[in-house]
């Protein structure tokens, strides 16, 4: 039932003493939007802890684009954290809004940002705390409408009981019609299901409990979503693209919190999209096409962001920054502006070329702390397979620049349990490792004091929708384990360190990843077995999850490492980001052939289906080196 | 145009004259509201912003991370609100102070709102351990016990000479004799109103809250569901004497001041 909208902030105020942090529940940040007359009201929620959500940039940009709206207004609520909850279940406290301090309940709609799979579980204990049904079924006639979106929206199945509407693509366009549309509908008085069905006619939009499942032969034993009888819905539904996305407003930030945040920085979203094919990566296909902000866009806004914020450092933000057509141009001339004001300029990873070296010296000015590079696989062999498009002497030089230009410490990135992955590959990566090692030890020397270190970052590869590894197993936790342990007994010199991902927290990734529909009652079930903050490594509980997963009849390695077969209908192929299952059934064939296939930004086009589909292109401003 | 147009920030550190030389400008600000819930190192780097914002010609430090100079007053228990809290900010240029308060408020938030500012001495001591003595004020609305009853469990507190007592895992031992100056309690409308003076050294400083809780612990009292803390002014002591923080400023000691 809806509850009355109201300002309960006194009902917060008097557990702020009694939690951790509490500037995580003030509000009140310069920025932030206070005047939320409505009559539409919306409140987007990041389902985790203020310091991780508030940088998010999906949400800023969500919450601007209806807030300038006549007649609508968003407010943002981030999950409190265990203590505060504790206090609030003890106390009666329903969850609230920041800005109105109002019950979510209270909200004509509600808006997850699905950031990571591991999310699941914190946007039911949300949920719960608001008073809200955790089901799209469950829910009364004028209950909020629950609306979903961002990077994991891509496969939402084992969520899709809880939403009563997924966005997907790029949501600053499709959100405001959204909006208007629930607001038109409720204006009507129509019943819950004609506004579900109305917002299933705004494109891109997926309306779960307007598809049934259909497991048969011809799918793997999660199923395909099919229109449900009797409802006019796509049988696909096509993700949104913002095709002139200069048009955009460059700094989405306005908000500046009181308190430290994991990105503590104004940042700049510099272009969308990355072409470059890797063939694990989810972003990499559900973000295209490129589309480039002009340089003078870049600069201008960035320079006048940070007036408005007083920040001191500001993060040049993409999938690839250092792709950018006039990313030189752009880091030299905010340099110049920037850096005679204390003002640090940050570019959130760097190109394994000596090209990405020379813009890490362009933003680093006289400071030289960690540099680090991505190389994601130890033997060219595995990295065609992956089609990650650099070579050993990209890695070399690379490094021998850095090393040069003053660099000590190196941090490299790797991938473990990737399709075709033997030992050889694993101990490939403590030979790389080494080599940068000792090209460091050539440049700078060999003494103690020459602190040439390099750090080694191990990730499982959690094969994802919409990749050309969606069919791929994800390796047995058991193996992980041993190649880890391989990888150590590799690795002889005491300057290179090395960390790697818990086998165990990946596993649950990989079957949230993977899993249909029929997955929600193993996100339920954990949830009620006290799982939440999954991505915390604290708060993670392994024995909860394989409990839950026996309860509901499965097992967490069976369904994670299980292989799709590549004719097989999959659980999300209702759903397109406007890359073609052809396209990624070809790359699939090519990664077991070791066959690469170039960057269509610089080489022509690859075939990918996202151009004519989505009636679209990519945007370069300049040439790309 | 206006300062904050042309002005926006600093210039770059090496071409600045050396600290000792650069204006030096006290602010007097108010911690209020809900803000009164901002741990210090989050209001450290909210009154930064809100500097940066207004476009004040502040210095930069020559260090690796190159920081704002700006000095703050000892840290204010979080939750506890305040009228008096300082900072001391380097400038490159000595702007009129009144246009100084009149760019800072317009980039600050309300219930951290600049009230007075002034240029102090570049060589006066780092404000943090110069504040030494302070007055407070500790409200207990719906308080279960009288102000006699209270001041009788302060005066308890006062006899055993130190509290000990837990921050986070850690012990803390506090010597009430040279910290607590003086105390005074009231019946008020809705309560008890508590004040006390207090002198802190480098040794530690009483927490108004953590005297309370003593007091009540000693009298065997009820602590209320809430109490609203307050910091009422702050002062440099020496030798008996109380200066406040714009001055006028003497000759106190081997201490420069102007």
């Amino acid at each position: 039932m809806r509850t009355k909208r109201e300002n309960l902030f006194h009902l917060i105020e008097p557990l702020l003493s009694r939690v951790e942090h509490p500037a995580r529940y003030l509000d009140h940040e310069w920025g932030a939007v206070s005047e939320q007359d409505g009559p539409f009201h919306l409140c987007m929620v990041y389902a985790d802890v203020y310091e991780v959500g508030q940088p998010n940039l999906g949400v800023a940009i969500l919450y601007n684009n209806v807030n300038a709206q006549e007649g609508m207004s968003c407010e943002r609520c981030y999950l409190p954290w265990k203590d505060m909850a504790s206090l609030m279940r003890e106390s009666r406290v329903p969850l609230l809004s920041l800005e109105g301090a109002a019950p979510l309940s209270s909200f004509d709609a509600i808006g997850f940002t699905l950031a990571h799979e591991l999310i699941a579980t914190n946007v039911l204990e949300t949920l719960d705390l608001a008073g809200i049904a955790l089901t799209s079924a469950e829910r009364d006639e004028d209950d909020p409408i629950i609306l979903a979106g961002g990077p994991s929206a891509w496969n939402c199945e084992p969520l899709a009981p809880v939403f009563d509407a997924v966005l997907l693509g790029d949501g600053e366009e499709s959100i405001v019609e959204v909006c208007a549309c629930i607001r038109d509908a409720r204006a009507e008085g129509v019943s819950r299901a004609e506004v579900l069905r109305r917002l299933a006619r705004v494109p891109g939009t997926y309306v779960p409990s307007l598809y049934d499942v259909v497991v048969d032969d011809t799918s793997t034993r999660w199923g395909y979503a099919v229109p449900s009888a009797g409802e006019d819905v796509p049988a696909v539904v096509l993700k949104r693209c913002v095709n002139d996305f200069a048009a955009t407003p460059a700094v989405a930030q306005r908000i500046v919190p009181y308190m430290g945040i994991v990105q503590d920085r104004l940042s700049l979203e510099i272009l969308r999209g990355c072409a470059r094919g890797c063939r694990f990566c989810q972003a990499g296909m559900t973000y295209r096409p490129v589309r480039e902000r002009p340089a003078e866009q870049v600069v201008s806004c960035g320079v006048e962001g940070l007036l408005l914020s007083g920040h001191n450092e500001i993060s040049l933000t993409s999938l690839s920054t250092t792709d950018h057509s006039q990313c030189e141009e752009i880091l030299r001339a905010m340099n110049a502006e920037l850096a005679p004001r204390g003002i640090r300029v940050s570019i959130p990873s760097q190109r394994l070329d000596s090209f990405g070296v020379d813009m890490a010296a362009a933003v680093a000015g006289g400071k030289r702390g960690g540099l680090t590079f991505a190389p994601e696989a130890g033997s060219q062999r595995l990295r065609d397979v992956i089609n990650k498009n650099v070579t050993e002497e990209d890695l070399e030089s690379a490094a021998r620049n850095a090393f040069e230009a003053g660099w000590r410490r190196m941090k490299l990135y790797f991938m473990m349990g990737l399709p075709t992955e033997t030992d050889e590959d694993v101990v490939g990566i403590a030979r790389m490792a080494e080599r940068v090692l000792e090209i460091g030890r050539e440049v700078v020397g060999r003494g103690p004091k020459s602190g040439v270190s390099v750090s080694i970052s191990v990730a499982v590869l959690v094969p994802k929708a919409y990749t050309a590894f969606q069919w791929a197993p994800q390796l047995d936790p058991e193996e992980v384990r041993r190649r880890q342990q391989l990888l150590l007994h590799e690795i002889r010199d005491r300057a290179i360190r090395v960390s790697y991902h818990d086998a165990d927290v990946s596993l649950v990734e990989g079957a949230l990843s993977k899993m249909g529909r029929a997955g929600f009652e193993l996100v339920r079930r954990a949830w009620e077995l006290g799982c939440s903050f999954d991505a915390w490594t604290s708060e993670f509980d392994f024995s909860a999850w394989s409990r839950a997963a026996m309860e509901c009849g499965l097992d967490l390695v069976d369904v994670a490492c299980e292989e799709f077969a590549l004719s097989a209908r999959l659980p999300w192929d209702h759903t397109s980001p406007g890359v073609s299952k052809g396209y990624l059934q070809r790359e699939w064939l090519r990664a077991v052939e070791g066959v690469t296939t170039p960057d269509c930004t610089r080489e022509s086009c690859t075939g990918c289906g996202v151009c004519p589909s989505l009636g679209v292109h990519n945007v370069i401003q300049g040439v790309r080196a | 145009m206006s300062r904050r147009q042309t002005q926006p920030f600093s210039a770059r550190p090496q071409e600045l004259p050396v600290k000792a030389d650069l204006a030096r400008l006290r602010v007097e600000y108010g911690k209020s509201d809900r803000l009164a819930y901002l741990g210090h190192l989050d209001l450290i780097a909210t009154i930064e912003r809100c500097v940066r914002r207004a476009g004040l010609p502040f210095s930069i430090g020559n260090g690796f991370a190159r920081r704002m100079r700006i000095q703050f007053s000892g840290a204010l228990p979080t939750g506890t609100s305040s009228s008096c809290e300082y900072f001391d900010l380097r400038l490159t240029e000595r702007i009129d102070p009144d246009e100084a308060i009149g760019l800072l408020r317009a980039a600050t938030p309300s219930a951290l709102e600049p009230t007075r500012a002034a240029y102090v001495a570049g060589r006066l001591p780092a404000l943090e351990a110069w504040l030494n003595h302070a007055s407070w004020e500790i409200v207990c609305p719906g308080a279960s016990f009288s102000a006699g009853e209270l001041l009788e469990g302060v005066s308890a507190v006062r006899e055993r000479g130190t509290i000990t007592y837990l921050r986070g895992e850690k012990e803390k031992r506090v010597d009430v004799g040279s910290s607590l100056v003086c105390v005074s309690a009231d019946d008020v409308e809705d309560g008890v109103a508590l004040r006390l003076e207090t002198r802190s050294s480098g040794v530690g400083a009483l927490r108004p809250q953590v005297l309370l809780d003593a007091a009540l612990g000693e009298a065997g009292l009820e602590r209320p569901r809430s109490v609203s803390a307050r910091r009422l002014a702050q002062w440099h002591e020496e030798n008996g004497r109380l200066v406040e923080p714009f001055g006028p400023f003497v000759t106190l000691g081997d201490t420069p001041l102007s």
